[in-house]
């Protein structure tokens, strides 16, 4: 007697697990059927597997969009974490070739050694190449280097048919130009040719430089904006009256050749993590615990003021030295930060605005924060310039990234909701646009309104070309009505 | 300190340990030669040496340490090139996977080459030199892993042994024409030699070489990097051959 087996060089076939997915924030997603791949063929094969069940399909990186950007309530979701090899890394022009799970983290500590670093980084280091250029996301050098796209050479999308098409400037610009930033509702990135800049010192210079009010922040913005590499202010949006918008601009710039030689020995990747510990024993891990009950006790506002003031004491001692990742990876600093904000989690509102109409919406914005009861408690305001992607989110401007707590009871959560929609209006009234991997709050309606009647119509071609059937859905696509 | 000030010569410095130890001495202002193997890697790593430092203080010079007849010519060559040498770092480390049940002569044969005889090679030209001048520094990296013979890599850990009990005896022979040699055995380091393994407690390279460096300035004959490691290998020592074949370290 033989027992039938599948040949041992068969892939396996997709093992869809139920799960809970939910964006960074925890506010908001729900059960979906998730597949891990680990190569390109297993990508093609759940397409297949999805598409004969005629089911949707959500394609995902780490989860850190706070939304709904990966989320897909009742469907499938694609998990590239698991693909996160790069295939290769040229010494010599800092060019890396990353499957699509690759984190910043891996590329980093990949590039750095060869004194690279990458050319945008988020907050967080754990973003996915994936994920980094469906989002398209943006770091502290937006009004410098741009938006991470503009690092991009070339990638390679599987469409729901499985086929692969390469990109570039040069070869179907027009998807090229959508799918940067298109929210994965074009095909799924399968591999991402992607440069890095030259850097001469494992470590930047950074200055703290303490804003008095909101008008002071926009003033520092501009008087650095040629000057410095990276500029972004941590501001304080519990403060009211004369200190409303106050907070603390980091200005950080890079090395010149020979201008730090000490910083030599900070390309070893080991000297640039985020430390683990506090004080060298507590492990940050544990952290989280006392923001909670910073936030469950109503004390925001003073954590708020006394960071504030604490900025005075950098002020006076800068400059200093950091390295590249201490500097750029806040939001690693302590793991597991965003419980702080649990049972209900958080929304993060980032409202782009040109550069003529931020003073005056930003501050409206705040004081109805405030009057509403909904103060962010944390707020971040950085610079941009325009870039040649379709679903753009970047201007010639500024935003204002504002996380605020959801609560778990139904009436506070709607109140924030419609919060939201109210500030969402203004914002779109001054010409302004949103960024799909913050935003939890648009409607169908403001879709035209961020990009535009010519995008909006111009992508749903794209859309329905590549993707007639809808395969690639989100609960952000169903939201926004793509 | 060292007392050195010439040239330095780093044998495997295009990543790990070497790379950590030749930026380190760049950084203080010697002059360094790097030496390994991958010219591309070590071109890239010399070229950021010196763009970081805004001078010319590394120079790449590719060289497979397994070919130890060049090693006489190469070391002639570079003091033609950049001046007298009065110090060696020898780095370089080969440990390829091996299976608990694989004898394969060619991955040991490599491993005797670049780990044992490549270090003679590199070693004998250096000490004939520095023993005439009646002065120099040789410092050697060889493993806690040539402590025992262990089961999951035989020839690692004897031809690291052989590197040291080398060490050992030109540190007897050349103190007495005041050459220093220093055997260094580090302990877990991170490292591209060591990233398939999952090392606990690991040290990063450049805090490795600032020990090497430490023990180097200290006159160091043996050196555990970190220090903890002289303690752990001695109660590794201890263990009786009968019971340690039972263990899984």
């Amino acid at each position: 007697m033989t027992t039938a087996t599948p040949p041992p060089d068969a892939p396996p076939r997709p093992t869809w697990r139920d799960e809970h997915v939910t964006g960074f924030g925890m506010s908001v997603g729900g059960p979906g059927r998730v597949f891990r791949p680990t190569g390109v063929e297993q990508i093609a094969d759940a397409f297949a597997d999805v598409r004969a069940q005629g089911g949707t399909l959500a394609l995902r990186g780490a989860g850190c969009s706070y939304g709904d950007a990966s989320t897909n309530r009742g469907g499938h979701v694609l998990d590239l974490t698991g693909m996160n090899r790069i295939r290769s890394f040229d010494p010599q022009s800092g060019v890396a070739v990353c499957e699509p799970g690759v984190t910043v983290r891996d590329l980093w500590r990949t590039s750095i050694g060869y004194g690279y670093w990458p050319r945008v980084v988020s907050g967080t280091m754990q973003v996915t190449m994936g994920g980094a250029a469906a989002m398209n996301i943006h770091g502290k050098n937006n009004y410098r280097l741009g938006s991470f796209g503009e690092g991009v050479r070339s990638f390679e999308l599987m469409t729901p048919k499985g086929e692969l098409v390469r990109c570039s400037r040069e070869q179907n610009s027009d998807l090229f130009h959508a799918a940067i930033g298109g929210f994965g509702m074009l095909g799924c990135f399968t591999s991402l040719e992607i440069e890095t800049k030259r850097v001469h010192s494992g470590r930047m210079r950074v200055w703290g430089i303490v804003a008095r009010d909101l008008d002071h922040n926009f003033e520092i913005l501009e008087d650095l904006h040629d000057k410095a590499d990276y500029l972004v202010s941590w501001v304080d949006l519990h403060a009211k009256g004369a200190g409303l918008g106050r907070g603390l601009m980091h200005r950080a710039d890079q090395m010149q050749p020979g201008e730090d030689p000490d910083g030599l020995r900070f390309f070893d990747a080991s000297l640039q993590d985020v430390p683990m510990t506090l004080f060298g024993v507590v492990p940050k891990g544990w952290l989280w615990p006392g923001m909670w009950c910073a936030v469950a006790f109503g004390q925001v506002g003073l954590v708020n003021a006394l960071k504030f003031h604490a900025g005075y004491r950098e002020e006076r001692s800068s400059p200093y030295l950091q390295s590249h990742g201490a500097f750029h990876f806040l939001l690693d600093y302590v793991p597991r930060w965003q419980w702080m904000t649990k049972p209900g989690g958080l929304i993060q509102f980032q409202p782009f605005l040109p550069k003529a109409e931020a003073p005056r919406v930003l501050r409206k914005l705040i004081e109805l924060c405030q009057q509403r009861g909904h103060v962010p408690y944390l707020g971040v305001l950085k610079k941009h310039k325009p870039d040649p992607f379709l679903m753009t989110h970047a201007l010639d401007g500024y935003s204002m990234a504002m996380d605020i707590c959801v609560s778990k009871r139904s009436s506070r959560r709607d109140s924030l909701w419609r919060l939201c929609r109210q500030m969402a209006d203004l914002v779109l009234d001054a010409g302004g646009r949103f960024y799909y991997a913050k935003d939890a709050v648009l409607t169908e309606s403001s879709f035209p309104r961020v990009h535009g009647d010519a995008a909006v119509s111009a992508f749903r071609d794209l859309k329905q070309a590549w993707d007639p059937d809808g395969f690639f859905q989100t609960d952000l696509s169903r939201r926004m009505g793509v | 300190m060292s007392g050195c000030s010439g040239t330095c010569v780093v044998v495997g410095a295009s990543s790990g340990i070497g790379l950590a130890v030749a930026r380190r001495l760049a950084q203080s202002g010697r002059k360094v030669a790097m030496l390994a193997r991958r010219a591309g890697e070590l071109d890239a790593q010399a070229s950021l040496v010196n763009e970081a430092l805004g001078r010319e203080l590394a120079r790449p010079y590719p060289h497979d340490v397994a070919a130890a007849d060049d090693a006489e010519a190469l070391f002639a060559r570079i003091e033609d090139e950049w001046g007298e040498v009065d110090e060696l770092h020898f780095v370089a480390g080969l440990m390829p996977e091996v299976a608990p049940d694989e004898f394969d002569l060619d991955k040991d044969r490599l491993q005797i080459e670049v780990n044992f005889l490549g270090a003679v090679a590199w070693c004998n030209a250096a000490a004939r030199r520095f023993q005439s001048r009646g002065r120099g520094c040789i410092v050697g990296v060889t493993s806690v892993a040539q402590d025992r013979g262990r089961v999951g890599r035989p020839v690692y850990n004897a031809s690291k042994a052989g590197m040291d009990t080398y060490l050992e005896a030109l540190r007897n022979r050349l103190w007495r024409r005041g050459v220093q040699v220093t055997t260094v055995r580090p302990g877990f380091v991170e490292t591209p030699m060591t990233s398939g393994l999952q090392l606990k407690g690991a040290i990063a390279a450049d805090r490795a070489a600032e020990l090497i460096l430490k023990a180097r300035d200290g006159g160091k004959a043996i050196a555990y990097v970190p220090a903890k490691w002289r303690l752990i290998m001695l109660v590794i020592r201890s263990i009786p051959s009968f019971l340690f074949r039972r263990l899984s370290i």
